[in-house]
């Protein structure tokens, strides 16, 4: 039976400040938790009993062709359509540069019909340059580990299993290099499909594709490793198999979302602090629970183990992650469970761990507590056209205060220092990526993209400055309108106090990869594995259940 | 079997020089915005222009031809509008914009000030958005009227009256003010339009103004610092 949800007033003051979680230091340290996207995807799964199967495989010896897989819920289906090429080595990149890749992906919205795979088979290898319709939710595309794929399909060719070194150390056979939603390239807008209850979280029909095409790297690597070896070949040992992702390679595309999302930032934000606080106002540990807690920390010390990078700032970090970890195991040895508040206890003791193990603590506690975090997952999506209006009644004195009051920690910032402004965000013309700029030595800062928000926000503050504070808001704007943008922000700030990173995003010391690791670990992601400060690697459902698991009878 | 040629979902996905293009809305929003950004409004105008451009076209209306037809005008600078006694004017004796009027007429929709007259401005249908969003704060449609006729928009964001006759107006004085409730007929709904890929290209050209041509330096750190062939 769930516990009932505690009222708000009990978890007031167990709640965190904004000034305490949206530092980007720390957001860089975040760890995938109970209600991260493909959490929520994996239990609705479970609980409405979908049903999947793969009514299409049409892929030669050469692992060249089609196939199509089903996923079927309560009131709909959703099919994965997967195109397999034959690509050469000297192509393969995962930055967007790329005009070609091993395999390529759409999320079709219902069963397709032959005509519906003809139009897709024209358009979404194409991916960027070719067009998809309002009856696809997203698209996609993925390399092959070449490393780990071909020795897969080799060892199982043979009869054998593959080295499990290999497996451990790459932990996927196909990285996706980009998943494209919400309208892109003519797919449906969010607006279409925003009141479907299994697609009300955020980024579900992404999961789903991603979860989906975990299964086609499967598929794929035993058909090309039959076609090889014949009867020789075997199948992949099912715990080797759990132990595979799908890996995901990004770059700078994707840290300026959360920027850009500032409402939707503040929901997830606020939805895992809550979560922590209901955990903390919890009166009394069961056995339950700690058991559940100890089984969890297990779990995370052998993820850790089995964690690496090679790049500087993630292994200093996992070094502090597994030595917290080690921490956390001691303490719960000696911690006082029969005391009042044991995991406000817990977690109160956790402040002297670094901020990565922290955040992980933070995921074990929520672990669990299913009956008090996972109906929060409801609260993460948001509305972002009810704050895009602005009130041009508020007076310039009263957006001076709202200023002064959420954005102190921009205010502060003194911006005459060279290395407050020392970057500069800008798109490219070459491929319309996001990048980040020196503003000294390198041209383009004139065409600034708006991420460096304190800049703004001390700009706009400064020049409200010059206006008699009675004057309206909309008064102002219409002799200021380069304002305009930084006044929206403020205005929807002003109720949503998780909306922004309290820190210069143009800091000579800003670390892209910290906005990328706070995403990806909303969404799921693990085995963080930056390339450079802009670009890194992750895996997605790992140890998680393939789609086969959950194969209707036909199908298994 | 093929689709039907009718399915508004299947036609038209190949973009062509003469031809046209059916955008998805968020893509119509996102090529708006930028474009005004580059054509030189500022990042929250450009913000409004997209909203302004995407309501339009959601209701198969061409805001995608109507915000181009604007940034052409070139008049975007400097903010040229003045509010004196709830007349907006040019304060240049220029033309007025109707992406700043219309995000101004918004501001302004809370302080109680309903009835405005605006001095000619380019592209009046571009206000209908903004006069939708007061229609929500108040509750109450709202009426756009030039010499050429009148149109309401709804708080359920409903149109009435005559819009195709705002849509072929290129300039005019206008007067936004209250409507009366339910005065005249609703006009059908109608699905996203579609945009003639001329406008497309016009406006990606002027989107291409926000972005910075590459350098060796920004190509180079972009990416990985190991290979991606592994």
């Amino acid at each position: 039976m769930a516990a009932p949800t505690p009222k708000t007033a009990d978890t007031a003051s167990f709640r965190r400040s904004p000034a305490e979680i949206m530092r980007l230091a720390r957001m860089g340290s975040a760890h995938p938790t109970r209600l991260s996207f493909l959490r929520v995807l994996l239990r609705r799964i479970k609980k409405e009993n979908w049903r999947f199967g793969r009514p299409v495989w049409d892929v030669d010896a050469n692992g060249v062709g089609s196939a199509v897989y089903r996923a079927k819920g309560p009131e709909r289906a959703y099919s994965l359509v997967a195109f397999a090429h034959d690509l050469a080595p000297e192509m393969r990149t995962d930055r967007v540069i790329a005009s070609v890749w091993d395999a390529t992906f759409a999320l079709f919205d219902g069963e397709p019909a032959v005509a519906d795979l003809d139009r897709l088979k024209a358009n979404v290898p194409l991916q960027e340059a070719g067009r998809i319709s309002p009856g696809e939710l997203s698209l996609s595309r993925a390399n092959r580990s070449v490393r780990l794929f071909d020795h897969v399909v080799d060892s199982l060719a043979i009869g054998r299993q593959p080295d499990r070194a290999e497996v451990e150390a790459v932990g996927y056979l196909m990285r996706t290099t980009a998943v494209y939603g919400s309208g892109k390239f003519g797919a449906a807008d969010r607006e279409r499909i925003a009141d479907r209850s299994e697609l009300a979280a955020p980024f579900q029909a992404e999961m789903l594709l991603v979860w989906l095409i975990r299964q086609f790297t499967i598929d794929i690597v035993e058909h090309l490793a039959a076609a090889k070896g014949g009867r020789d070949a075997v199948k992949l040992d099912p715990a080797i198999k759990r132990e595979l992702g799908v890996g995901n390679s990004t770059g700078l595309g994707m840290a300026p979302f959360l920027v850009r999302h500032p409402l939707l930032l503040h929901n997830w934000m606020k939805a895992r602090d809550e979560a922590l606080a209901r955990v903390r106002a919890i009166p009394k540990a069961t056995d339950e629970t700690v058991q559940a807690f100890e089984d969890a920390l297990a779990a995370a010390r052998e993820n850790a183990r089995r964690w690496h990078s090679e790049h500087p700032i993630q292994t200093e970090k996992l070094a502090d992650l597994r030595a917290d970890l080690d921490r956390v195991a001691g303490r719960l040895e000696t911690a006082p469970w029969a005391g009042p508040h044991p995991w406000d206890e817990f977690w109160r003791w956790g402040r002297r761990l670094t901020l990565e193990g922290q955040e992980a603590l933070l995921s074990l506690l929520l672990e669990p507590h299913a009956d008090l975090v996972d109906s929060l997952a409801d609260c993460m999506s948001a509305d972002e056209t009810a704050v895009f209006r602005i009130d041009g009644a508020m007076t310039v004195g009263a957006m001076r205060d709202l200023l002064e009051r959420h954005y102190d920690w921009a205010l502060s910032i003194d911006f005459s220092e060279p290395s407050s402004i020392a970057r500069f965000w800008y798109v490219s013309e070459e491929k319309l990526e996001p990048r980040l700029g020196n503003r000294i030595g390198e041209l383009g800062a004139e065409r600034e993209q708006p991420l460096g928000i304190a800049r703004l926000a001390c700009d706009f503050h400064e020049e409200l400055g010059g206006s008699h504070e009675d004057a309206s808001l909309a008064e102002f704007l219409l002799s200021h309108p380069e304002h305009r943008y930084m006044a929206r922000r403020a205005q929807a700030a002003a109720d949503h106090p998780f909306a922004e990173i309290r820190d210069n995003l143009i800091a000579d010391d800003m670390l892209p990869i910290d906005l990328m690791r706070c995403k990806l670990a909303f969404f799921g992601a693990s085995r963080f594995d930056p390339r450079s400060d802009k670009w890194v690697r992750i895996s997605l459902f790992q140890d998680e259940p393939y789609p086969s698991d959950f194969y209707e009878p036909s199908q298994a | 079997m093929r689709p039907e040629q009718s399915d508004p979902a299947l036609v038209d996905l190949e973009p062509s020089a003469g031809g046209v293009m059916r955008l998805s809305c968020n893509e119509a929003e996102a090529l708006c915005h930028k474009a005004a950004r580059g054509a030189g409004h500022s990042w929250g105008l450009a913000e409004e222009a997209g909203f302004a451009a995407r309501w339009l076209y959601a209701r198969g209306i061409d805001g995608l031809g109507a915000l181009l037809a604007h940034l052409d005008q070139k008049a975007l600078e400097a903010p040229n509008a003045a509010l004196i006694d709830d007349v907006f004017r040019a304060k240049d004796g220029g033309h007025l914009c109707p992406i700043a009027v219309g995000a101004a007429l918004s501001d302004y929709a809370a302080l109680n000030r309903k009835t405005f007259r605006i001095e000619p401005l380019h592209e009046p249908i571009l206000v209908l958005p903004f006069l939708h969003q007061i229609a929500c704060v108040s509750d109450h449609p709202m009426a756009l009227t030039w010499t050429g006729g009148h149109v309401v928009v709804s708080a359920a964001g409903r149109i009435a009256g005559d819009l195709s006759e705002l849509a072929d107006t290129g300039m005019a004085k206008i007067c936004v003010a209250p409507a009366p409730k339910s005065a005249l007929p609703l006009l059908a709904a109608r699905d996203p339009a579609t945009v003639e890929g001329e406008t497309i290209s016009r406006l990606e050209a002027y989107a291409m103004r926000t972005t910075v041509p590459a350098s060796t330096t920004s190509r180079s750190d972009a990416g990985s610092e190991s290979s991606d062939n592994d």
